[in-house]
């Protein structure tokens, strides 16, 4: 990824940011430890969103739901059950790859625009259950004071955790895309009809895909869970999903990382403009609109379009951009 | 005839009229996004803040011109103007330059707009509710059913809703432009062939579509708190409206918005402390049954 | 081209400097931070709180502030969603390294943060939550509440709702936290006083919801005795239009907890819900004492309106922010949160004590009916008022930590 981007370059600075993520907690006050895990988790989310979206060609247009009911999962299980949170943080993933297979199978007959459009509704009717039913998900209030392990408990402990699990499911990820499903994924997304030629069976992809997208959203979901002990119903609704859905815009969603960069962005910029003023979205609605028409491979894609090393790439950049238009 | 006074009860009738007049203010609104889904292909998120938007004018224009009756009746036709208006502009400036684009990078778009604009509506009226006050002669209820009291402004509604009904169907079934926008909805290219501008189509569809916005808004208001994140709701239940009524189709339109309205009032009769949950449990039926919609989709 | 790249590089840096950019605080200022809800329907009372608190803060501060140092403030809108006040109230902890954190008019914000400072370990002043979990099931020592919780308020009612000849009742609100409680509160009171009421059924709707009419007129139509409306800070006013409009206060008596408030009942006009019965700690013209008569004076010349109650809850953190610091010394919470057990402050409406064993701030009750008067033109007003002391309806310290699992 990073050595496609930027040759041998790359490949240091991308070392370097790695020991740098690691030596964070050591010398960053506090609040700026807790952001930076809130971003990598994000990061992780926009990651596996871009999964079906940049890669997949499929218009995932409510993944929040995947995060969200992760989130919950995982929360009612450690509250409710008397088992340990660790049984808890694995069945929030579970959950949202259960979830996943469901919608999807409803979702996936209809393509384009169709599926965004019914996954939000049938996302929008799992977000509405789990806000009216006071009784058993808190409703409004969501549910807080979840007791997460100590060792992962403090500041510190909670990034290292929210880290470790991040970079592995990034390389999960990764190992997933380099294989020969995520070419076949990616051929799919080019040119359905002649996959299907090829003995692809399109459906069955997309399927898979939008299970594995939605495990590694609720994988986000139960980080979340470790960084702020508590869930709140706005994690399933259709706004989020949008953000998302921004972050990997505006990073780049024909890169690996762009996700990842698009959720530091909108995070540092949110948390920074809350400091001073209460008009956030406006901010990030001309950015949306600046990153639309100007931007529209997002910034790693644009770097990415002006660093390009081989001629294979270069065809294949060429083949993007004439897609794109 | 015991059973047919039982079925038809007071409290039955009574909400039946109640979600009645709630499906008129949903279907303008719906039938609107249907409008532009259909035509121009965007499911177009900006819609709820025009609908915000539609209700705020309303509250400034019938405060300036007095809080009166008149106040309301202008604002009822201006704001809706305006809102058309901004539409225009909007999409002159902005959205039409992308028709050429990816359909996701519209969607964006809109999603940009209402975040923009959501802001917007803070900034210029700030943050309190505000209250549009009913016109006089709407005050008050009506007894109609086992002398349960009605409100006359929702009599109102249920005369509007097919007003508009009517007149939409007749702009787009009966006159040349509408003509046009329907065969451009099922295919641009032929229509750009023939020589029609579709681009100016397009921006004629767009500006009727908001300004039915504008109209919900400006309809609803004295009935509701006119407040920030109004158009989170609702964009959210017209999405689910057009989605189970299909794609671009103004009768699945209403239909939809029969169905939510309906379901919502019946519900909270049934199960008060759940009622809300009633709708999205239709929808979840009708796309358990047909995911494509109750009706034709336009593509 | 090159422009856009250099823009982005721009702007990647300029995060990162403002990243790093660690915020002051003056050794010579104690710092309170504030999340509150200051848009939507609730901002109008939050506002009025933060009013209060500052009438106090300006009075501290011109005296030269506390222990030789001013009282700054910062406040942060969490736009009633729980999620936002939480982050909200981390940055401030986290980042702002604020000495005392106050807050909020959502009982479930008030909740999540009230864990986050138990954890942080930093003294959190609940001003205008009222949910009795507060200092109650989920009360610690790092949280004191300020407002009237649901339980003072469901007994304050249930005692009055039990004289009067009602028995079958219907539960109406806002589907959360502050909901759920005061109905609770006040039906299992009343139950308890009168075993003859019946509750017929309960509707509850979404926090802001904004039409009413639908579940209006089901209530309407099934005819009950007595409506018990828990509506909170999003939907007081709304409710109580819709109620007028629909005619439904013209058939159903009602009781809504703080209605009575000049908050409520100033917006509303001549509109206001006519023989509704409510409660609220405060009246701005009852009782009409010299204390009570100066401190609507000051707030009046300082804001140019009259106070709601809320007011007193900001004016009331002010005091024990000011004696608290004062009695510890020092600008140190542990101290601090000890010198405010058992204080007692003076407040427009007596005086008024910190209770120890729960950190409840024991207000009076005032419990009356919303009538016309000839004093006051523009609005409606409580009236028949009864102020109750708040020996007589405070739950008792046992009974309140009984229900605090640790």
């Amino acid at each position: 990824m990073l050595k496609s981007t930027l040759g041998g370059k790359g490949r240091i600075l991308g070392g370097a940011a790695l020991i740098l993520l690691f030596l964070f907690p050591l010398f960053l006050p506090r609040f700026y430890i807790y952001l930076i895990s809130i971003i990598l988790l994000t990061g992780l989310l926009a990651t596996s969103l871009n999964l079906p979206l940049g890669y997949g060609g499929i218009f995932q247009f409510h993944h929040a739901v995947f995060y969200g009911v992760g989130a919950y999962a995982a929360a009612l299980m450690i509250t409710k059950s008397g088992l340990s949170p660790w049984i808890g943080f694995a069945v929030g993933p579970f959950a949202a790859a259960f979830l996943s297979l469901i919608m999807g199978l409803i979702c996936i007959r209809l393509s384009k625009l169709y599926f965004g459009m019914l996954q939000i509704s049938l996302g929008s009717l799992v977000w509405i259950i789990v806000y009216r039913w006071y009784s058993f998900t808190g409703g409004d209030n969501g549910i807080h004071g979840i007791p997460v392990p100590d060792v992962i408990s403090s500041p510190k402990g909670a990034y290292y955790f929210t880290l470790l699990v991040t970079l592995l499911s990034l390389w999960a990820l990764h190992k997933i895309i380099n294989s020969p499903f995520g070419s076949a994924l990616q051929g799919i997304r080019d040119n359905p009809v002649r996959s299907a030629m090829i003995g692809i069976n399109v459906k069955l992809h997309q399927l898979a895909v939008l299970i594995i997208a939605g495990f590694f959203a609720g994988v986000a979901g139960s980080l979340f869970i470790v960084v702020d002990t508590a869930v709140f119903p706005d994690m399933l609704f259709w706004t989020l999903s949008l953000e998302i859905l921004i972050m990997c815009l505006l990073g780049g969603w024909f890169t690996f990382l762009g996700p990842m960069l698009g959720a530091a962005i909108i995070i540092s910029l949110r948390t920074f403009v809350s400091g001073f003023t209460d008009y956030w979205t406006l901010p990030l609605g001309l950015l949306m609109m600046f990153v639309i028409f100007f931007l529209p491979n997002g910034i790693l894609g644009y770097i990415q379009e002006r660093l390009y090393r081989s001629p294979a790439e270069e065809t294949d950049f060429v083949e993007q951009t004439v897609k794109e238009s | 005839m015991e059973i047919v006074t039982a079925i038809f009860s007071p409290k039955l009738m009574s909400q039946i009229f109640v979600g009645l007049s709630r499906t008129v203010i949903l279907f303008i609104v719906a039938s609107g996004l249907s409008l532009i889904l259909g035509v121009l292909r965007i499911p177009n998120i900006w819609h709820g803040s025009l609908y915000m938007v539609g209700a705020f004018m309303t509250f400034t224009i019938s405060g300036v011109l007095g809080g009166g009756s008149m106040g309301f009746w202008m604002a009822l036709i201006l704001a809706p103007l305006g809102v058309a208006l901004v539409s225009l502009i909007a999409e002159r400036s902005f959205f039409q330059h992308l028709y050429e684009r990816e359909h996701l990078m519209l969607l964006l778009l809109t999603f940009a707009f209402s975040l923009v604009f959501g802001d917007l509506v803070k900034m210029v009226w700030g943050m309190e509710y505000k209250s549009v006050p009913v016109p006089r002669i709407f005050q008050g209820s009506v007894h109609l059913f086992g002398g349960l009291p009605f409100p006359l402004y929702n009599v109102f509604l249920l005369a509007i809703g097919p007003v508009v009904a009517i007149a939409l169907w007749l702009i787009v079934n009966k006159t040349k432009i509408g003509k046009i926008s329907r065969a451009a909805a099922v295919d641009r290219e032929m229509v750009g062939a023939v020589g029609i501008n579709v681009s100016w189509v397009f921006a004629f569809v767009f500006m009727i579509g908001c300004f039915l916005a504008g109209l919900g808004g400006a309809l609803v208001a004295p009935t509701v708190n006119v407040s920030l994140g109004m158009d989170h709701t609702l964009i959210m239940e017209a999405f689910l409206i057009v989605i189970i009524g299909g794609l671009g189709n103004i009768g699945g339109a209403l239909v939809g918005a029969l169905i939510f309205g309906l379901a919502q009032s019946l519900g909270i009769l049934i199960w008060p402390q759940f009622g809300i949950v009633f709708p999205y449990a239709a929808v979840i039926v009708v796309l358990l049954l047909r995911p494509t919609g109750l009706l034709k989709s336009t593509w | 081209m090159k422009k856009v790249i250099y823009l982005s590089i721009l702007m990647v840096g300029f995060l990162g400097l403002f990243l790093f950019s660690s915020p002051s605080h003056g050794a010579n200022t104690i710092k309170i931070g504030i999340v509150d809800t200051y848009s939507g329907p609730p901002a109008t009372m939050s506002q009025d709180v933060l009013d209060g608190f500052k009438m106090v803060v300006n009075e501290i501060n011109a005296k030269g502030g506390i222990l030789g140092k001013k009282i700054e403030f910062v406040t942060r809108d969490e736009k009633f969603k729980p999620d936002v006040g939480l982050a909200m109230a981390k940055e401030l902890v986290l980042k702002e390294n604020v000495d005392v954190l106050m807050g909020t008019i959502s009982s479930s914000t008030a909740l999540a943060v009230s864990d986050f400072a138990k954890k942080e370990k930093i003294p959190f002043l609940v001003t205008n939550s009222r949910t009795e979990k507060i200092t109650g099931e989920k009360g610690h020592r790092y949280v004191f509440g300020i407002a009237e919780n649901t339980a003072m308020a469901g007994r304050a009612a249930a005692n009055a709702l039990s004289r009067k000849p009602y028995v079958k009742y219907w539960i109406a609100g806002d589907d959360y936290e502050y909901g759920h409680s005061i109905a609770e509160n006040v039906w299992n009171n009343l139950k308890a006083l009168k075993p003859g009421v019946q509750l017929v059924d309960q509707t509850w709707w979404k926090v802001g919801e904004s039409d009413f009419t639908p579940y209006i007129t089901q209530i309407m139509s099934a005819k009950p005795d007595f409506l018990i409306a828990a509506t909170g800070g999003a939907t007081m006013v709304t409710f109580a239009k819709a109620a007028k409009a629909t005619g439904l206060i013209a058939r159903v008596p009602m009781y809504q907890h703080t209605v009575i408030d000049y908050g409520i009942l100033g917006p509303l006009g001549a509109d206001g819900p006519e023989g509704v019965y409510g409660t609220a700690p405060y009246l701005f013209y009852y009782p009409d004492t010299p204390a009570n008569k100066t401190y609507v004076e000051e707030f009046r010349k300082a804001y140019g309106r009259y106070p709601q109650m809320f007011a007193l809850f900001g004016y009331s953190a002010g005091r024990l922010i000011e004696k608290g610091f004062q009695k510890a010394g020092a600008v140190d919470k542990e101290k601090f949160i000890n010198a405010l057990e058992g204080m007692v402050i003076d407040s427009p409406v007596g005086k008024l004590e910190m209770r120890a064993c729960d950190h409840q701030l024991q207000l009076p009750m005032m419990f009356g009916v919303v009538k016309k008067t000839p004093q006051f033109k523009d609005f409606l007003v409580a009236s028949d008022i009864v102020m109750v002391p708040s020996t007589d309806f405070m739950p008792k310290c046992e009974e309140v930590l009984k229900t605090r699992k640790n």
